[in-house]
């Protein structure tokens, strides 16, 4: 059986300006402008939303803190291009975007990064600048903007399981009474 | 606003309500059952929009008639009759296959756009405000549908030709969807609704290209299917039988 799939991306969300993205998950979609819609749709509804990143999982690298001790690096010049690195800081911590670095592949990116950025991460992805989509700030209006001043509200908070059980049990009673 | 008026405003507001309330009920029908998780998820919050919408312009209407902004919107979804509501017969038929469904959006949503842009200018402050409110989030499903149109629209040939049958089911509809409402004359007059071929011509514009860069042909003759806000489809009753069915169990009234 063939997989029917839609290609995944692997989705991260600026929650307050000026603050890095983060991990928040992954979504399957046809294209990088659907990505980015339904990134908006699956993780962006509720919470405040300031921005979102897509990027085809296929494009990210990923390398544990101890495969980076052991990588070899890649070096030619010609092949240089900006890479994004993420860390996850912590085995319970998110993949949080740490910046950009030149690198000719993957491990030096990853190589460069851990130079260059915080102690403590546990798994590195790396992936080239050019396979990110990012939402524009001209849409920052109808992507983010519906999201504000809507409470998130858990099912508790609409009585329709004790209004079912009130109207169940008054047919009951009206029915035992005819 | 003199009581003429302030009928001819409930009226127009009522329709607009109703469009909102009963495509969300369709839309809704696609929960659990839409072809990927991720539409799903999207389709579900667009159902939930439109009936958000259909609240606002029904608290609106409420206003305008004299009624209880709380209690009148559950009464006008759950206590009325199909020949009572006023939506266009669009926005009523069964959801179909995913292609009709993202095509009716899409026809609702564009024509949405641009009578809420024309009524957020509106003569009448609190119909102003509402428009303004709902626009930015039909801005945001134009965006989503318009992009599934294209996809299904360029995408293999059973996509295409499913867009197109739906396009030649749906499009003797759209006439009703765009026309002339009782109403519309005098409120037109005091600047608080567009004129209908302002709409129209707006949508026109923007719609026919966009269809046709899906690789989509417009129907040109097109019968009109002889319903309308007043005479719908037996589909709405089948509608209502469902969406009401809790709400009948207890005659009395509810707070949901």
């Amino acid at each position: 059986m063939t997989d029917s799939q839609l290609p995944r991306y692997e989705i991260f969300i600026v929650e307050r300006p000026g603050r890095p993205p983060t991990y928040a998950g992954s979504v399957h979609a046809s294209d990088d402008e659907l990505a980015l819609l339904n990134a908006r749709d699956v993780f962006a509804r509720r919470p405040d939303c300031h921005g979102l990143w897509a990027i085809r999982a296929e494009s990210i690298s990923s390398r544990t803190a101890e495969e980076t001790l052991s990588q070899a690096e890649e070096t030619d010049p010609a092949r240089r291009e900006p890479y994004l690195v993420f860390g996850k800081l912590g085995h319970k911590g998110v993949h949080t975007f740490l910046g950009a670095v030149e690198a000719a592949g993957p491990d030096e990116a990853v190589g460069r990064g851990r130079a260059l950025y915080r102690q403590g991460v546990v798994l590195w992805w790396v992936a080239p600048e050019r396979c990110r989509v990012a939402s524009a700030a001209e849409d920052a209006g109808p992507m983010f903007e519906p999201a504000k001043g809507k409470p998130f509200r858990d099912q508790a908070f609409y009585p329709v399981e004790t209004l079912m059980r009130q109207l169940r049990r008054a047919r009951n009673h009206k029915q035992e009474r005819s | 606003m003199n009581d003429e008026m302030r009928r001819a405003a409930a009226a127009y507001v009522l329709s607009l309500g109703d469009d909102e309330m009963i495509l969300s009920h369709r839309d809704s029908e696609w929960t659990g059952h839409a072809p990927i998780l991720e539409e799903d998820i999207a389709f579900a919050n667009i159902a939930l929009d439109e009936m958000g919408h259909a609240l606002l312009w029904y608290r609106l209407h409420a206003e305008l008639v004299g009624e209880d902004p709380e209690a009148h919107p559950d009464r006008l979804v759950y206590r009325r009759k199909a020949a009572e509501f006023r939506n266009t017969p669009l926005v009523e038929g069964p959801k179909g296959d995913w292609a009709r469904s993202i095509l009716r959006q899409f026809l609702f949503d564009s024509a949405e756009l641009v009578r809420l842009a024309e009524l957020s200018r509106s003569a009448h402050a609190p119909l102003a405000a509402v428009a303004r409110k709902i626009l930015t989030e039909e801005r945001y499903h134009d965006r989503h549908t318009r992009a599934w149109v294209r996809r299904l629209g360029l995408g293999t040939d059973e996509s295409r030709r499913r867009m197109q049958r739906a396009l030649e089911e749906l499009w003797p509809l759209v006439p009703d969807l765009m026309g002339q409402r009782p109403e519309e004359a005098l409120l037109v007059a005091a600047g608080i609704c567009p004129p209908a071929d302002v709409v129209q011509e707006s949508w026109e514009a923007d719609v026919i290209p966009t269809v046709q860069a899906a690789g989509l042909r417009v129907p040109t003759e097109s019968v009109p299917s002889g319903f309308n806000r007043f005479h719908h489809t037996p589909d709405l009753d089948e509608l209502l039988a469902e969406l009401q069915s809790v709400a009948r169990l207890e005659p009395s009234e509810a707070v949901w």
